[in-house]
Formats: structure tokens, sequence, C-alpha cells
């Protein structure tokens, strides 16, 4: 192994991009002033269409892609303060969240031309909400098991079984899904392609909302049942959906949200502990979850510089992710051991207590969501040279 | 990191790995000091990489710093290599030339009250490599830069549990050879050695994932390589995600202070400084936990080299403070700044 693929270089921020930052911050002071920390705490599962357009009137969504297409040709530095700079304010960011983050790169890199000017422009505008069809009732951690079968037809494709999990699809325009084009037995990876997906235009797929722990309606089920979708609703080449797939979820892993979105427990922890009387044990607790929060800021910073650079990040981002869903998920029981509060449900309690029950209930999804830990760890090892 | 640095990076890391073999790290454990190491340390100018071209030194930054005591960690250097660039940055900040040979630096600042005239009197405890000082360089509790001869010292010879020197000494009436104002605050020493401390943990550890890594590549238990068992894959990955966020919080420190030093009470590389120990010294326990744990026995003999890396790194992580020492500051500065300011504070 060599250590230096291990490291976290440094990049040096241009001046522009702490004026963005600043200007961002302000925008967020305002337009955040009414919401509540507890809903604050929901970060990038809080849904607010209207916030997402106000984001995308600032020019502050669709950041890295072609203008051609409605984007800003920003930096990819730029849209990383956009990124954190919500999340750690604890901004509504759900509605566009996946869209900007993962399919509008998608759909500018397969998508056909008619598919680009119609998408990315809405995308960028904070109006195109994207889900994404992966995981399935047999096929979680083993994705490229998937058995949800599209079949060609003189139409076009017709889809049918099941995906699960799928965040906002109940809400969303779009989806883009992986699907099996290829059944034979030896294809398990050739054999599956991806699919853009117009949600409202399409008949035969039902979104059914199920509950999660906390009660609320966030993933779904999705059933195809003979759903016909067009020709050019194939993403990118047929065959390559496993290749694309783990380039999305590149996307997906390399951003600062897996370690920002329990960032509103530790302000509101500070505020609570400033209020009582914190002894030096306690500020020494705190302090050292100040200091990863610190270190897994620069990392992530790194990891964005990195993308800016046209580097592939993928190792380190990994390290972030799963570094960043330990101090996530340890936070609340930390803030449980440092503040004789219980944990409420939104609308009892102070804030800190409600923030807390929100964060406590939310984070076993962290080491969850867009590939376990067990599998990211996997990545690292491999990253080491050791699989 | 450029091309100078590389090219200081490489030089260093040819130079200890071809002297710091196991066979030299055993040897220099007893006798405490080898002649022909430092001379090819002062050779390549290593104490010099902190002392500015205006006074014959390399002009480096603190990331040059960095990248030396990074390797001095790795290879488990048995010389203070950090402490001498600490020494020749002291002195350079105090616009005094580093005088030749071995500098001793004083971890705590020296009372004001310890100095009569020309001569100075108190005990300095843990002094890295006392014994094997020519003369000995500190800060005041004033910020006045101290440098004294090694005359009416009585040593105290005591080690870390790498047995790398950490002696009591007591000066007698001993003379001062210089003492200027400088630029920096009192404890910087403290500070300091904290950075180098992190540095040097960063290098360690990565040592550590390397031997582990590679051994568990070969070693052979149930027909397989212990690296393809998925439980020991974790304690890697573990061990990596510790040690990359060392490191790159000790780069990031680096660049603060060189960016904004430790003076006055505005946002200055105090805040990384802490944080890069805090964790540093945090991640000491699974990085040689987990390290030990796939090396099975083999790695708990001293014939093996981990144990040079580990006993090194459960010293270094006390000296110069532990996590609760720098936790307890970047707590109180959390309540400081109060939980709104937290974020703009931690990302200015
Ligand atoms: C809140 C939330 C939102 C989600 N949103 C989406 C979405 O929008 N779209 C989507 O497609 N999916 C989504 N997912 C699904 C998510 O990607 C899966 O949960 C994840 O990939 C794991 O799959 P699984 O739940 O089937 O668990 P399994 O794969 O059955 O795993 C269960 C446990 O076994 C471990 N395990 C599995 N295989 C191995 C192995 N080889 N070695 C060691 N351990 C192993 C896992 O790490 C895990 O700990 C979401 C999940 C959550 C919790």
């Amino acid at each position: 192994m060599n250590i230096d693929t291990l490291r976290f270089p440094h990049f040096e921020s241009p001046p522009e991009v702490d004026a963005l930052r600043q200007e961002v911050r302000a925008f967020l002071a305002e337009e955040l002033t009414t919401v509540k920390p507890v809903m604050r705490s929901n970060t990038w599962d809080g849904v607010d269409p209207a916030f997402s357009r106000k984001l995308g009137a600032r020019g502050w969504l669709g950041m890295t892609l072609p203008k051609t297409y409605g984007g800003h040709e920003r930096s990819m530095l730029e849209r990383y303060v956009v990124v954190e700079e919500t999340l750690a304010a604890g901004a509504p960011v759900g509605y566009h969240w996946i869209a900007d983050r993962q399919s509008g790169p998608m759909v500018v890199r397969l998508g056909t031309e008619a598919q680009k000017h119609k998408i990315v422009p809405a995308i960028a505008r904070g109006e195109a909400c994207f889900a994404i069809g992966m995981s399935e009732p047999d096929s979680g951690s083993d994705l490229a098991s998937v058995k949800s079968r599209a079949e060609k037809v003189p139409e076009g494709w017709r889809l049918n079984g099941t995906k699960l999990w799928t965040t906002g699809a109940h809400r969303a325009n779009y989806m883009i899904a992986l699907f099996r084009t290829d059944s034979s037995p030896d294809a398990k990876h050739r054999g599956l392609s991806q699919f853009l997906i117009d949600m409202n235009e399409v008949s035969g797929i039902t979104p059914r909302p199920i509950r999660d722990l906390t009660g609320r309606r966030h993933f779904n089920e999705v059933s195809f049942v003979d759903a016909l979708l067009p020709a050019d609703a194939l993403l990118g080449k047929e065959g390559d959906g496993w290749k694309q797939v783990t380039a999305e979820l590149a996307y997906e892993r390399s951003g600062p949200e897996r370690y920002l979105s329990c960032f509103v427990l530790l302000t509101e922890l500070v505020k609570i502990l400033k209020g009582g009387n914190a002894n030096a044990e306690i500020l020494a607790k705190l302090g050292k979850e100040i200091a990863w929060a610190t270190s897994l800021r620069n990392m992530s910073l790194s990891v964005a510089g990195m993308l800016s650079a046209g580097q592939d990040p993928s190792l380190q981002a990994s390290v972030v992710k799963d570094l960043g869903c330990h101090f996530e998920q340890r936070l609340p029981g930390l803030a449980q051991e440092l503040v004789e509060l219980e944990p409420t449900l939104a609308g009892t309690g102070v804030d800190y207590q409600q923030v807390l029950g929100n964060l406590m209930q939310l984070a076993p999804s962290f080491s969850l969501r867009g590939g376990t830990l067990e599998i990211l760890r996997g990545i690292i090892a491999r990253g080491l040279g050791v699989r | 990191m450029n091309d100078t640095q590389k090219m200081l990076e490489d030089s260093v890391t040819r130079l200890f790995s071809d002297l710091i073999t196991r066979e030299a790290l055993t040897r220099i454990e007893e006798t405490t000091w080898d002649v022909p190491l430092w001379q090819a340390i002062t050779d390549l100018g290593l104490p010099q990489v902190l002392i500015s071209e205006a006074r014959e030194g390399m002009g480096g930054s603190w990331v040059d710093a960095f990248l030396v005591a990074r390797a001095c960690g790795r290879h488990a250097v048995p010389a203070p290599v950090p402490e001498q660039m600490l020494a020749g940055f002291l002195c350079d900040q105090a616009s005094l030339l580093l005088p030749a040979g071995i500098a001793g630096v004083l971890p705590a600042p020296v009372p004001v009250a310890a100095l009569k005239g020309d001569n100075a009197s108190f005990s300095a405890a843990r002094v890295p490599w006392g014994r094997h000082a020519d003369f000995f360089v500190g800060l005041t509790e004033a910020g006045h830069l101290v440098m004294l001869s090694n005359t009416g010292v009585t040593v105290r010879e005591e080690a870390n549990l790498a047995r790398e020197p950490r002696d009591h000494l007591t000066f007698e009436a001993t003379p001062l050879i210089g003492h200027a104002a400088g630029g920096l605050p009192a404890d910087s020493v403290r500070w300091l050695g904290a950075l180098l401390r992190s540095a040097q943990i960063s290098g360690a550890a990565a040592a550590c994932l390397e031997l582990s890594v590679k051994y568990t590549s070969e070693r052979v238990q149930f027909g397989r390589a212990l690296s393809q068992f998925q439980a020991i894959q974790h304690h890697l990955a573990e061990i990596a995600g510790e040690m990359a966020s060392v490191d790159t919080m000790a780069m990031v420190a680096c660049r603060a202070f060189d960016a904004r030093g430790i003076n006055g009470t505005d946002r200055n590389a105090r805040f990384d400084i802490a944080v890069a120990k805090c964790r540093a010294s945090e991640a000491v326990e699974p990085i040689t936990r987990l390290s030990h744990q796939v090396h099975g026995a083999i790695g708990f003999t001293y014939e093996y080299d981990l144990q040079f890396l580990t006993r090194r790194l459960w010293s270094w992580r006390a000296e110069f403070g532990a996590q609760g020492e720098w936790g307890k500051y970047l707590g109180g500065v959390a309540m400081d700044q109060g939980g709104d300011q937290l974020w703009p504070y931690m990302t200015a």
C-alpha cells in the first residue's frame, strides 16, 4: 500500500469562495429566522419546495452544470460551500437535494439533448425533485442482484418489479432507477441498465409511502406493473447500468452531509451547556466532538478540492463517510450523558430536547443510506490494497 | 505540497530509511544517543528548517516542519529533531542565532523570579533529551526568550515509555547566554510542542497502518491471508480513518499557524492546534489497540517493529497535553462563542 493515496491534500480556497460563503450565510440567516431548531434538525430530509426555488433563483442549484442547460458553470468548491452552509444551518434542502447532488450531473452526462434541455434547467431552478430507485426487497447491499426487469418492446421499455426505501418517490417528478435488462445467469453486472423515469407521464408506477420509525412518511415502496417507458428513457447505454450506478454513488458519497446532518444538535448542545454550568469534564467531552467535527470538515473540504481538481476522491470520501457516521451516531448518546434532559417529540420540551429526540431517532439511518458502514469499510480496505 | 516540500520529505525519508533500522533503534534505546545519526540529521540541515534565511536558516514554513516531524514519527527517529527545529524557531523569532550544538527545549515557561542578573536558578520537568543538551532554550513567563548554558545543571534521568530521555533538570546559577524579547506568547512552547507531537503521531500512525496492512497480507491462517477476513479489513479501515483524521488536522494546523500565528485573542491558529492535538491524542487509543490486535502475539514482542511505534504513541499522546486538556480548551471556546457562532468560528 502507498500511504499517500490516503492523504487529504490541501486546496487553497479562492477569494470568490469566501465571498460566496458570506452571501449564503446572510441569505440563510434571513430565510430561516422563523424555522424552529427541531425543523432544522431534519436538514436534508426537510422538504420545502418554496425554499428550493429561492435557492435556485439565487443561482445556487445546478451550480457546476453547463450554462447551455441552465446550469451556472461554477466550481465544485463553490457548490460545496453552498451545500455545507445550508446543511450547517439546517435549511430544508430535501426537495432539491437528490437532483442537485447526483441526478443533475447524471442527466448532463448521459441524457439526450431533449432531456438535458427539459430537465436540467428545472433542477437549477429548484423545481425538480428526484428519487433514487436502486434498493429492492431482496437487494440492499448486494445492489447488483436487483431483479426488477425492463423489457424492450416496440414502444420502448416495459418495467416490472418493486423498488424499496425510495426516498421522496411519492413527491418526485423523476426517478433514476436501476433495472435488469438481461437476466441470463452470467450477466449479474452487465445485465443492468439505468432509466430516467418521468413520474408524471408514466402509468403503472405506484409509490406507497412507508412510515419510518419517527412516524413520518419519508421513503416508499414503489411498484412497477407493466409501466411503459419511451425508448429514450434508457439513461446512458444498455448494459452500462452498473458502471453508471457506481459513478452515481460516488456523487452520493462525496458530500459533507455525512457529518453535518447532526450539526444542529451540536449547536443546541452548546447553547444548553452555556446556559448551565459546564464543568471541566463536560467541556473536555464536548471539545473532543468539536475536534471531530473540525477534522471531518477539513477532510470534507479536501474531497471537494479533489473533485474540483478533477481527481478521484472515492477512497477519501468513503473515509469521511465512515468517520462521519460514527461521529453523528455518537452525538445523541453523548448529549444524553452531558445534559440531564429527556429527548422529546416536536412541540414539547425545550428546543434542545426536541432536536435530541429527532436526531436520536434518525441516527440509525446515517450508517445505512447511500451504502452501509460495513460496505464502506470494505471500500476503504480495497483502497488499502487488501482485497 | 509543492515540489520543494516533496524534495524535503523525500530526502528526510531516505535518510531515516537508511539509518533507522531495528538494530539501530534497539541500540539507541540503550545508549539514548547516536552521534552518526545526529551528524547526518545536522548535515541535512534539519535543525535549520524553521530559521529564516536572514539568519542562515532554511527559511521553511511550519508545513515543512510538519513534513519533517511526520517523517520522524513514521520512522520512530530516536533523536530530538522536532525539538531542535522548535529551538531554532524560538531563537529566530527573538532575532537570535541558534548556537551550534544540541538544544534542549524547556517545555514550561521559566519563572521570571528564576532570573537573577546573568544567571538563572529553577527546575524543569520532563525536558526532552535534556541530558544531551549543549544549551537550553525556553520562554519566560513574560514571553522573553532565554538561552542557558549547560553548566550548573543537575540531571535526574527520566524517560518516556519509548525510553526517549525526558529528564528532570535543576538549574543552579546557570549562566544566561542569551536573553531577548520575542514576538511569541509565553505559552508558545506548549502549543508548538503539541503541534509537533501531532505531526509525529500522524507519522507513527501511518507506520502502524503500513505494518498492519503488510503483516495481515502475509500471515496465513485458516488457509487465507488474514487480510482476506472482513473483521480484519474493518480494523484496518478504522486505523486508516483515524490516521487520516489526525494527518489532515496536523497539516491544517501547521498551515493555520503559518497564516495566523497564536498571538492575540482573535480567531487564530490556537483553535486548529487544539483540534489537531486533541484528535491526535484521542486517536492513539484505537490505532495502537487495533494495530496490536491484527498482529497477534508477534506484535507484542520486542523483536518486532510495532512496539517502537506504539510505545512512542502512548507517550506522545500525553506530552504537551492529552485529549482531555485540549478538549477542555475547545469546549471552552464553544462556551465563549455560543451555539450560533460555533460554525462560523470553526470555518473562519
Ligand atoms: C432513511 C433511508 C433512506 C433510503 N433511501 C434510499 C433511496 O432513496 N433509494 C434507494 O435505492 N435506497 C435507499 N435506502 C436503502 C439503503 O441504500 C439500504 O438500506 C442499504 O443499501 C442497505 O441495504 P438493506 O437495508 O437491504 O440492508 P442489508 O443489505 O440487508 O444489510 C443489513 C446489514 O447487513 C450488513 N451486510 C450486508 N452485506 C454484508 C456483507 N457483505 N458483509 C458484511 N455485512 C453485510 C449491512 O452492512 C447491514 O449492516 C434508504 C435507506 C434508509 C435507511
